[in-house]
């Protein structure tokens, strides 16, 4: 397929991805804080805070009153801001030009329901909820829609080259993204509690495993026990939670393996390979001692490989 | 519900008198028999379709690439079978007569030398391409897809307006609005034997591969767009979709041996066929504009090689030219040894000192175009002009009088249209679309474009301008 076809799927794939991503930290971000606000108001705002390492190059452009609730900068600049790089409207208008510049590779359908989505937003844009029941409201309807989306996708393309440069997008920011949450959570959460500071830990590890779209999962493989030492090795080893590590670098080494036919020694493909092995043959048992590195290391070779797909597929 | 026919022009669905004429009564009896607030219910609905289809035109001028629906109104425009039969006839005769024409004057130059066209008028076009002279495409087609331009007098009669022999547009409005209306008012298609078009692309995809070089080898098609922010982007993508072509734009191709590749994925891929929507100037830098971003280095020597196909031809705008078409009855005479069946807009050409002259004492009742440009621009509108406007463009008209063509304003015909909750009378025109592939073929009906402004003679999507569906009906009904 066309080089500038291929690398427009992509990136809708990863706009789209990140859009959801974006819509889904900001829900479960809020439960948390509001949980967490007559306990410990520090970390209610630690955890708004946290989006800023998540997303690095986000900015908090809106004003907001001197006096509202912390929540709603946070829920602005992330939701309905278009100049937010890292925001819902950038992420959704990017994935929408991209998809309408190769309508022609996509479905009726995918563009259909992408459009619906995206005018819904628009209108959020030029008048943005005003509170925070306002904004859930909205983001929820978002969330339902990005679904529709990802629906469209999984029932009307052909499993052809298009698709799999969609899901390669969808796969290599859902990994990136998952190691930046990662980076940006565990350390406060592996720091030994304060006497006192106790109630709020189950909390952020839920919180956490919700922010990755595997609480239900989590709790039907190992009930409740919301343990650093059960928890950390899932998010990063699990096979089976679409948004672990390990699951993340298998996919995307899968959908690479596909487009290059399997026999081809290209650099995005070495690299993936050897990315999964070490996470498919890591020892689960000791990985906070050193998962920090681990996650510095994870985020710097996803950058890397998605250089060598530019350089293999899209500037050809 | 009320209805106000047009007192002026013709009216296309009441005669003189006010009565509907025979073909609109089942129409106009069905559309009485829907309130108010289900009309407007549905017309709700088609402009929700539109918009979340992305069915979009680009607006140039305003705040960078603002998206805009053409608006649809969807009381369908009905041609009598046997009126279309006229016209169709006519256009079949045009469309050849135009492609014997571009092809002399590339080949033998045979009309010139004859006197029929004044050879410095052809010749001095910038459409007219030296460099492909002698450069004669296969089987002699070079507008394998033609655009005319057709509007109705006070008499009823179907006139040709113009040819578009270069990009012409609006084929996927024509397909998108029958889309809409058997949607919406299902109803309307109960009582008329409305002739299908929707097979269109694939006819336009069998015309575009026999301009194959290496014919029966399973042929590569594409359609080549400026981009996403060309005002015809959606039809550009809606084409390629429609006929399974691969939609590129300039970057995505490249020249290597006089062959033309598209960069994929895996390489490089050979190109048969190429459905350009760019202009000429566009298409080459090499052979063309040097500045041109657009084009694809190396095309035009690939085409002479005849390792491409192109559609159209370059250099076929030489025949749509303003003052080319006031000798289109004197060619079609020439070529064919036939009479036009379809008559034309008498127009005074400013190349002949006689015309000029006339055209310069009476440009307050003239509409003035120059030869070079389409879509209304440079345009005089005399009987609307100011003393001031006149005298401005007289000017001009003086410095360069061969860069202008002349005609008397024709009174549009008109036709209900459902505008500030009534059916009234608004000026339309008609686009039929015509393909040369094993022969020429034309799609019933075209795109019936609407002024929607009262009073307005400006049918432009840019400037107001909306469209209908048209309906030709089957032979033997009604």
């Amino acid at each position: 397929m066309l080089s500038r076809v291929a690398d427009a799927l992509y990136w809708m794939g990863r706009y789209v991805e990140r859009a959801e991503n974006i819509t889904r930290l900001l829900l479960v971000t809020d439960d948390f804080a509001t949980e967490a606000m007559g306990l410990d108001e520090d970390l209610a705002h630690a955890a708004w805070k946290d989006l800023l390492a998540i997303f690095p190059a986000a900015q908090l452009t809106r004003e907001t009153p001197p006096y509202a609730p912390i929540a709603l900068p946070y829920l602005l600049a992330f939701f309905a801001d278009a100049r937010n790089p890292y925001s819902v409207s950038f992420s959704l208008r990017r994935a929408r030009e991209n998809a309408r510049a190769v309508r022609e590779a996509l479905t009726l359908e995918v563009f259909v329901v992408m459009n619906e989505t995206f005018l819904a937003l628009e209108k959020w844009e030029k008048k943005p909820p005003a509170d925070g029941p306002g904004l859930r409201d909205a983001l929820t309807s978002m969330h339902r829609g990005l679904f529709s989306v990802v629906g469209a996708i999984d029932h009307t393309l052909p499993r052809d080259e298009g698709w799999l440069f969609l899901q390669l997008g969808e796969s290599l920011e859902r990994l990136y993204r998952t190691a930046y949450v990662l980076r940006a959570k565990l350390p406060g959460l592996l720091e030994p509690p304060a006497a006192g500071e106790l109630p709020l830990q189950p909390a952020q590890w839920r919180t956490l495993l919700r922010g990755l779209a595997s609480l239900e999962h989590f709790r039907k493989v190992y009930g409740t026990r919301l343990e650093p030492e059960i928890v950390v090795p899932f998010l990063l080893f699990d096979p089976q939670a679409p948004r672990s590590l390990r699951y993340g670098a298998d996919a995307v080494a899968r959908c690479l393996a596909e487009i290059t036919g399997g026999g081809d020694a290209a650099l995005a493909a070495r690299l993936t390979g050897r990315l999964a092995a070490e996470l498919r043959y890591a020892d689960p048992k000791r990985p906070d001692a050193d998962s920090s590195g681990l996650l510095d290391r994870v985020a710097d070779e996803v950058a890397k490989i998605h250089d060598a797909l530019e350089a293999r597929f899209f500037v050809t | 519900m009320k209805w106000v026919p047009e007192t002026k022009g013709f009216d296309e669905a009441f005669d003189g008198a006010g009565a509907p004429r025979r073909h609109y009564r089942a129409l106009i009896s069905l559309l009485e028999s829907f309130t108010q607030s289900d009309i407007e219910r549905r017309e709700r609905l088609q402009k929700l379709s539109l918009i979340d289809q992305g069915v979009t035109f680009t607006v140039y001028g305003e705040k960078e690439g603002v998206e805009r629906i053409f608006p649809f109104d969807f009381v369908p425009r009905i041609i009598p079978a046997g009126e279309w039969r006229r016209v169709e006839a006519g256009l079949v005769q045009r469309v050849t007569a135009l492609n014997l024409f571009i092809a002399d004057v590339y080949g033998e130059q045979k009309c010139l030398k004859d006197g029929i066209i004044p050879a410095e008028l052809v010749l001095s076009r910038k459409e007219y391409k030296r460099v492909l002279r002698h450069l004669l495409p296969s089987r002699g087609v070079y507008t394998h897809v033609v655009g005319t331009d057709i509007i109705r007098n006070d008499r009823g009669d179907y006139l040709v307006l113009e040819d578009n022999c270069r990009v012409p547009s609006g084929v996927s409005y024509v397909l998108e609005n029958r889309n809409l209306l058997h949607r919406v008012f299902p109803e309307l298609f109960t009582q008329y034997p409305v002739r299908p078009i929707k097979d269109y692309p694939l006819l336009l995809r069998d015309t575009l591969l026999r301009a194959a070089p290496r014919p029966g080898d399973n042929p590569t098609l594409v359609v080549l767009s400026p981009g996403v922010y060309n005002s015809a982007f959606f039809e550009h993508s809606f084409l390629a979709r429609e006929m399974g072509a691969v939609l590129v734009e300039g970057r995505d191709l490249i020249v290597e041996d006089n062959h033309v590749f598209m960069r994929t994925t895996r390489g490089r891929q050979r190109v048969d066929v190429i459905y350009r929507r760019v202009d000429d100037d566009f298409l080459d830098p090499l052979a063309f504009r040097r500045d041109s971003l657009l084009g694809v280095p190396g095309l035009i020597n690939a085409y002479r090689e005849g390792n491409i196909g192109l559609a159209n031809a370059p250099g076929a705008g030489v025949a749509d030219d303003k003052a080319v078409y006031a000798f289109m009855p004197q060619l079609i005479r020439y070529y064919l040894g036939e009479d036009a069946l379809l008559p034309q807009v008498e127009t005074y050409v400013g190349f002949r000192p006689d015309d000029f002259a006339y055209m310069r004492d009476n440009l307050g009742t003239l509409v003035v175009k120059t030869t070079g440009d389409s879509g209304g621009y440079g345009m005089l509108m005399g009987p609307f002009a100011s003393k001031k406007e006149i005298d401005a463009y007289a000017a001009q008209m003086r410095k360069n009088p061969s860069g202008y063509v002349a005609q008397p304003l024709v009174e549009l015909s008109a036709h209900p249209t459902y505008v500030d909750g009534a059916f009234n009378a608004r000026r339309i025109d008609l686009r039929p679309f015509i393909l040369y592939g094993d022969r020429v073929r034309v799609l019933p009906g075209g795109l019936t474009r609407v002024a929607l402004r009262e009073g307005s003679y400006v049918v432009n999507s840019s400037q107001g301008g909306g469209s209908k569906d048209t309906w030709v009906i089957a032979e033997r009904s009604l």
